[in-house]
């Protein structure tokens, strides 16, 4: 790798600017063999950092960012830093963007970068950084330079999407003094760099300038996070842990929210749903915990959801698998499909104005306000909002987990031996859906209630039984969605041959699904063999 | 990585200023970019203020013992690097001579910088030799800059000829005019008549401006030190006819 040395010091001095430049160029000036420090023009760019909501660019080591230098003609640079020591990518673009996906980036070495990380998730702003910067250029004898010095003062601006109304006042952030060395000259930036660290008024930065401009808005780091991790205490009553991990789910799902609104990317709906899918699973397997008539209620709220925000989804997967299922149609009919597809995109932008209309209808609200303000309730409390606590409210609920997590087991061994090569699709679907409850009550519970080498050998099975499952499922949906646009289709240009070339996938499909069946018996069976004796 | 060569049989005819101002105009256009300073003579070396040495010589070079990566010097210009030269590259003949496939050793050479470079300029040494065959079968296109009279196109008219005859991949040829007097008739007559004759050539011209001489004193690109000058224009100008003839993106 051609490695070029970079460091970033904090400043921790009062003093900032062209003060501070001079007092590092005489510094610089005095440590070495160089032959002068010049002092450039003030510099001011702004750097709109981009990442996915889930920040997975900072994960991987990465940094993507518009930047724009101010009283510059030319367009904006888009730049990709990391890993660490690599030399930035800087590509030339337009203005920032609202959003990116990956195929909006505007260099093909970007995409081939970033599209294995970022997946069809968005790449959106995620704070501005504004940087007044007096660069330095260290020089030796040639008048050439050999290291570079820039000393920073800045400012955080909060960024988002929707953007934020009033625009924020710029958060003033530390000082910084960023020293980066040039290929070949690894001495020059040695030294520069002992003397910065001799420096009184500096030190080591500890946290990455995003991250504390992050922070400084308001923002967390690590960005979204869909995952649901309760630390449970096995002899806690099963009211109240449930209502912990309910209440997490629920902060998933308003995290979600926004995202799904603006129609930012998939995901947003997809961990929305799964949000609340999983809400729905533990309010059945603790239903005992609860006041019935309560949770009756909330269960219907929760059912409500999903179905208003199942038509979009539906159509998301369909439009995100179409390449994968249209590779499976010989190529010379594969145009053919295409009026397919324009009718897929139609029902899917009439299918998200109705979703969004739920979202921000006051049914939704009052549904989503009683939800929380359940879920605020003191199991142990006066009834009201909590309702009369069920027969299991005060079980510990490893006793409860435990007791359902047999169950379920036991019900998917029992229905699996029932199937017959004849059984429908639908039985093999419910199959699926009860091995869904227990692969959620294992992850949401499972951590913190039984040995992990108790579980991991049922996780697994049930991993292995879910995806042939959800294979042979996802083929009989898929076959019958494409199915019901036939006659739709029918009417459109290029209809007849459409229909064709449909025709001919759905086929495909169904012996795919033929052949998933095929595997479900041996799934099943390893399934049984599973001593559950550990959840305890 | 596409290698373009700034070259002609010919010297003093502007290859160094068109490889620098070029290299900058790449860089500064995102494009990854090293140059190469392959003339003895270091001239794109003196004006990119760097040492023209490489450790251990132009023979350790071509013959791959050399590490590239210690050899490589950043310049001033953020994006453009150089390989530096060395005085030994007046023996760089001998040195190929003794390799097995002499006439593919410079490509070998640049192979491993693909993965961390997008263009290479190449500052070619003004011969016809088997160094100058080595540039030919590495290069994607040759850059020639003509002085618009009648010597100059003698020696292009052999060079197309040699190119097009002994090269068993001929890289592709754009040649521009350079260090044009606009007050000479000579001038104008040749860069009215050649594009026309050549379709290698462009009506692109350089003048014998004194901004491109003020280089070796300035020890910057005339796209740097006069970017309004019309030197820093048509060098503008031909970084984009470059970019379109050989698809550069």
């Amino acid at each position: 790798m051609l490695a070029v040395g970079n460091r970033c010091y904090v400043s921790v001095g009062e003093t900032g600017g062209l003060a501070r430049a001079v007092e590092l160029a005489d510094r610089v000036r005095a440590s070495g063999r160089s032959s002068g420090a010049d002092i450039g023009a003030p510099e001011v760019v702004t750097r709109t950092v981009f990442d996915t909501a889930d920040r997975r660019l900072r994960a991987a080591g990465l940094e993507l960012a518009v930047e724009v230098v101010e009283a510059a003609d030319g367009p904006a640079t888009m730049v990709l830093d990391g890993p660490a020591g690599a030399r930035p990518l800087r590509v030339p673009c337009p203005r920032p963007r609202r959003r990116y996906l990956v195929g909006d980036l505007p260099d093909g070495d970007l995409v081939a970068r970033l599209a294995p990380i970022v997946d069809v998730r968005a790449l959106l702003p995620v704070v501005e950084i504004r940087r007044e910067d007096i660069p330095i250029a260290v020089l030796d004898r040639e008048a050439k330079t050999v290291v570079r010095l820039r000393v920073g003062d800045l400012w955080a601006v909060a960024k988002g999407v929707p953007a934020p109304l009033p625009a924020p006042a710029p958060v003033p952030l530390l000082g910084r003094v960023e020293v980066t060395g040039v290929l070949g000259y690894r001495r020059h930036y040695d030294r520069v760099d002992a003397a910065l660290q001799g420096d009184p008024a500096l030190s080591a930065s500890g946290v990455t300038v995003v991250d504390e401009a992050v922070t400084a808005v308001g923002g967390s780091p690590g960005g979204l996070s869909s995952s649901v991790r309760v630390d449970l205490d096995r002899e806690e009553p099963t009211g109240a842990a449930a209502r912990r991990v309910l209440r997490r789910l629920a902060d998933v799902v308003e995290a979600n929210r926004p995202g799904t609104l603006e129609d930012l990317d998939t995901e947003f709906l997809h961990d929305l749903r799964v949000a609340v899918r999983r809400s729905r699973s533990v309010l059945r397997q603790t239903k005992r915990a609860f006041d019935p008539d309560l949770r009756r209620e909330h269960a219907d709220s929760l059912r409500w959801l999903q179905a208003v925000t199942g038509p979009t989804r539906d159509l998301d997967v369909q439009l995100l698998e179409w390449d994968g299922l249209v590779a499976r149609v010989p190529d010379d009919r594969r145009p053919a499909l295409e009026p397919a597809r324009g009718l897929l995109v139609e029902h899917r932008a009439a299918a998200l104005r109705t979703m969004k209309a739920a979202l921000r209808s006051a049914e939704h609200r009052r549904r989503w306000t009683a939800w929380r303000l359940f879920l605020a309730a003191d199991a142990d409390g006066p009834t009201g909002v909590a309702g009369v606590a069920g027969v299991d409210a005060g079980r510990p609920i490893h006793r409860v987990a435990r007791r359902r997590a047999r169950s379920l087991h036991a019900r998917i061994v029992r229905d699996g031996r029932a199937l017959t090569p004849d059984s429908p699709a639908e039985a093999l679907h419910d199959i699926r859906k009860r091995g869904k409850e227990l692969r959620y009550l294992l992850a949401l519970f499972g951590p913190s209630l039984w040995p992990a080498a108790e579980v991991k050998p049922l996780e697994r099975a049930m991993k292995d039984l879910q995806n042939v499952l959800g294979h042979h499922n996802d083929r009989d949906v898929q076959a019958r969605r494409l199915s019901a646009l036939a006659p739709e289709l029918a009417h459109r240009p290029g209809g007849p041959a459409a229909l064709l070339a449909l025709g001919s996938l759905i086929d495909r499909l169904e012996a795919d699904q033929r052949l998933a069946r095929a595997d479900v018996a041996e799934r099943l069976a390893a399934l049984a063999q599973i001593d559950l004796r550990g959840i305890t | 990585m596409k290698v373009l060569a700034s070259y002609n049989i010919k010297g003093g005819v502007g290859k160094t200023a068109a490889a620098v101002n070029l290299g900058v105009l790449a860089a500064r256009d995102g494009f990854r970019t090293l140059l190469w300073d392959l003339d003895p003579q270091g001239a794109a070396s003196f004006l990119l203020r760097v040492r023209p040495r490489v450790k251990g010589g132009g023979r350790k070079l071509v013959r791959g013992r050399s590490d590239l990566a210690d050899l490589l010097r950043g310049s001033d210009v953020e994006g453009l690097d150089l390989l530096p030269a060395d005085f030994s590259y007046r023996h760089l003949d001998l040195a190929l001579d003794g390799t097995k496939h002499p006439t593919r050793r410079l490509a070998t050479v640049l192979a491993p910088l693909a993965e961390h470079y997008d263009l290479v300029l190449v500052d070619c040494q003004p011969a016809i030799s088997l160094v100058s065959e080595s540039v030919f079968d590495a290069a994607d296109a040759l850059v020639v800059p003509l002085i618009p009279s009648t010597l100059s196109l003698r020696t292009f008219d052999q060079l197309l000829a040699y190119v097009h005859d002994e090269v068993e991949r001929p890289p592709e040829i754009v040649a521009f005019f350079s260090m044009v007097d606009g007050r000479k008739k000579l001038h104008r007559d040749v860069m009215a008549r050649l594009p026309l004759d050549h379709p290698e050539v462009t009506p692109i011209a350089i003048p014998a401006a004194s901004e491109v001489e003020l280089m070796g004193t300035r020890r910057r690109a005339v796209v740097d030190s006069a970017p309004r000058s019309r030197a820093a224009q048509a060098y503008r100008d031909l970084w984009t006819e470059l970019r379109t003839r050989l698809d550069l993106r």
